[in-house]
């Protein structure tokens, strides 16, 4: 910067009158090279965004059809149905619930202790790294067929013929409702637990070293380097893979979509043991056309996910000026 | 350190520490003489891989050995009749014979080279552009000063609160309107304003100092030259990271490529996958043929990410630590 090279340059920069230069000039091309971007992101981002809003006051579907399926407002009615009356939406949100809740404490436990165990830079860590993150950059149709053999319910499943080696029964995996949730649980951690791995291996190694050494020359264990100086400094990072890895945990539908179909055009598996809130979105937008409905729920679903984020924010903030 | 002088109790536990590779952190450390200590982490991998492993190998398993119980952990024949079976006949049945992979779809030209082509076709079409009006925009966000510039980047970054699938219905009726349901213009132009892309570049820029851009401008170089010349070289590393992440989330993308479908020549990879295990769902003679298309669609990011490894994991450690 103190290069001799951009000295002149100095001299233009900070006048007022600079400024209003650099508008004026770069005007007419600065709108033009942010407009393809804007264009796209108003009518493809900004706009649906709107609309959803505005659909989900109303009945709406594909046909709108005066006589025999009417379009019209409805005002709260359909959050109101959906909060108050609608038994699979209850459904639907408490399995959600309890899969994000299970799912992103066990990712983050896994995660992080992955990260501790791996994080020693030998060649046998680098290829467990690879090895442990590859599902983070795997198809989730592909994987989802493999889990659905693996817990299939006849002899043929994997599951299944380990348990008949060892002599225990035949389980019927995807068919048993208290199984659904641990199954899809499971399944999140499988694909999920390297890509947290790595945002934690990435905090690790920006902590200063001299920490560690400080605290070994006061005396104190791995455990308590562990609790003092690991735990609170990594706990952005924490903060970050809990609000992303909750997000994403909220907008489950591939497992659901494949493993546990009821019929054609339901979703959900048996007594909707499976059933979430994106899949139950896709079950009343586009199986039953009922677009105003279904845009209700996306908004509910937006209402959980930024209370959840500010909640989060506030609280991680609140810790902060603690300390 | 060297001005500090160390108890010997203190110099024996920092070394004693350096002996295991200055490695601090670990709280598992003190096992460290053990050496059944990682056979959990190995049992463990071997559950990482596994799915992988039954995937290749159950795409080379003749039907009569996929039907076996208990199932086969290695394959006593490594067949290719899953992906072509020069003995299936579609005049008559056969036994044990299945319609491999590739001679599957008939009233499709190309038949499931077809679904490989759209994934590629749509992929790198969403890549290039998406980057290209992303660091355009990035840019002058960066370095331009205009009115509405601020409100402007706030509803960026506001947008990527918004889930998705918000946007999903009224998305599904603008591209019905506009006339694009099954084509490919549904799968590319709505796919193009990425939020993410525009923040993490802006965030990149604003880290590269104002005077390279003035020196061009003040030389008299017009907007595009500085943007094409200056910019775009210097946001090389965060572009390379973007276009790994854009291209492998959008070749295992699935909800919206099921939604704009309506005919099965127009699927992309993961959508042809989820129909072929809907046709022969229970099966378990078809389970080779759905493993073989798997394995298809999953080797293309895995290779992607191998070969862009230390960019990939740089661009995950950089967007997770702003």
């Amino acid at each position: 910067m103190s290069s001799p090279m951009f000295a002149d340059s100095k001299k233009y920069a900070p006048s007022k009158r600079t400024g209003f230069r650099k508008f004026s000039e770069a005007g007419l091309s600065t709108y033009l090279m942010l407009s393809p971007f804007a264009l796209l992101f108003i009518v493809f981002a900004v706009y649906p965004v709107l609309a959803s809003l505005r659909l989900s006051f109303m009945r709406y579907n594909a046909i709108c059809n005066p006589d025999q399926s009417p379009c019209g407002s409805v005002g709260f009615g359909n959050y109101q149905y959906l909060i108050m009356d609608d038994s699979r939406f209850h459904k639907a949100l408490l399995n959600t619930t309890l899969y994000v809740i299970g799912s992103v404490i066990m990712g983050m436990i896994a995660s992080l202790t992955l990260a501790l165990v791996l994080q020693e830079d030998t060649r046998s860590n680098r290829v467990l790294r690879v090895i442990f993150f590859l599902p983070s950059v795997t198809s989730g149709i592909a994987i989802v067929l493999v889990w659905g053999w693996v817990f299939r319910g006849d002899d043929i499943g994997l599951l299944n013929a380990l348990f008949n080696f060892v002599g225990l029964p035949t389980v019927e995996w995807l068919a048993t409702p208290s199984l659904a949730i641990p199954i899809l649980i499971f399944m999140a951690m499988w694909g999920g637990a390297g890509f947290g791995m790595v945002l934690f291996l990435a905090g690790l190694n920006s902590i200063p070293a001299m920490y560690y050494e400080a605290a070994v020359i006061d005396g104190a264990g791995p455990r308590e380097r562990f609790r003092y100086i690991t735990l609170p400094l990594l706990r952005p990072v924490m903060v970050y893979v809990g609000i992303t890895g909750t997000i994403g945990a909220f907008q489950i539908f591939e497992g659901v979509y494949l493993l546990f179909p009821t019929s054609v055009g339901s979703i959900g598996g048996f007594k909707d043991m499976a059933l979430m809130i994106v899949p139950y979105l896709y079950d009343m937008g586009f199986n039953k056309f009922r677009l105003g409905y279904a845009s209700a729920i996306a908004w509910i679903l937006f209402g959980i996910i930024f209370a959840i984020s500010m909640i989060n924010l506030k609280l991680t903030r609140s810790l902060e000026d603690l300390r | 350190m060297s001005a500090v002088e160390l108890t010997k109790k203190q110099q024996k536990a920092l070394d004693k520490a350096m002996d295991r590779g200055g490695n601090f952190t670990n709280p598992f450390e003190k096992r460290s003489k053990n050496k059944w200590r990682r056979s959990p982490l190995y049992l463990l991998t071997v559950v990482m891989i596994a799915p992988y492993y039954w995937m290749i190998t159950s795409s080379f398993k003749s039907v009569k050995e996929l039907q076996e119980v208990p199932p086969t952990v290695y394959p006593k024949n490594w067949i290719s009749g899953n992906y072509y079976d020069k003995n299936f006949d579609p005049m008559q049945f056969q036994q044990d014979v299945i319609q491999g992979l590739f001679q599957r779809y008939p009233d499709i030209k190309f038949g499931f080279f077809r679904f490989m082509y759209n994934s590629v076709f749509v992929n790198i079409s969403i890549t290039i552009l998406t980057l290209f009006i992303g660091s355009l925009a990035a840019y002058v966000v960066a370095k331009h000063r205009f009115r509405g510039k601020r409100a402007i980047y706030l509803t960026i970054i506001g947008s990527m609160m918004i889930p998705w699938q918000v946007g999903l219905i009224p998305g599904f009726l603008l591209v019905d309107d506009f006339g694009w349901l099954n084509t490919y213009w549904a799968y590319i132009i709505p796919a193009l304003p990425k939020a993410f892309i525009v923040f993490f570049l802006v965030q990149y820029l604003s880290s590269i100092p104002d005077e390279l851009i003035e020196a061009a401008r003040i030389d008299g170089a017009r907007e595009f030259t500085i943007y094409w010349r200056i910019v775009l070289p210097l946001l090389k590393p965060a572009l390379v990271a973007m276009m790994i992440f854009t291209a492998i989330g959008e070749w295992n993308n699935f909800l919206w490529p099921l939604i704009i479908v309506q005919t099965q020549d127009m699927a992309n990879l993961p959508v042809a996958l989820a129909f072929l295990r809907n046709t022969g769902a229970g099966n378990i003679g078809s389970q080779g043929v759905i493993m073989a298309a798997s394995l298809i669609t999953s080797i293309p990011t895995i290779l992607l990410f191998f070969l862009t490894q230390k960019h990939f994991i740089r661009g995950i450690a950089l967007s997770g630590l702003k």
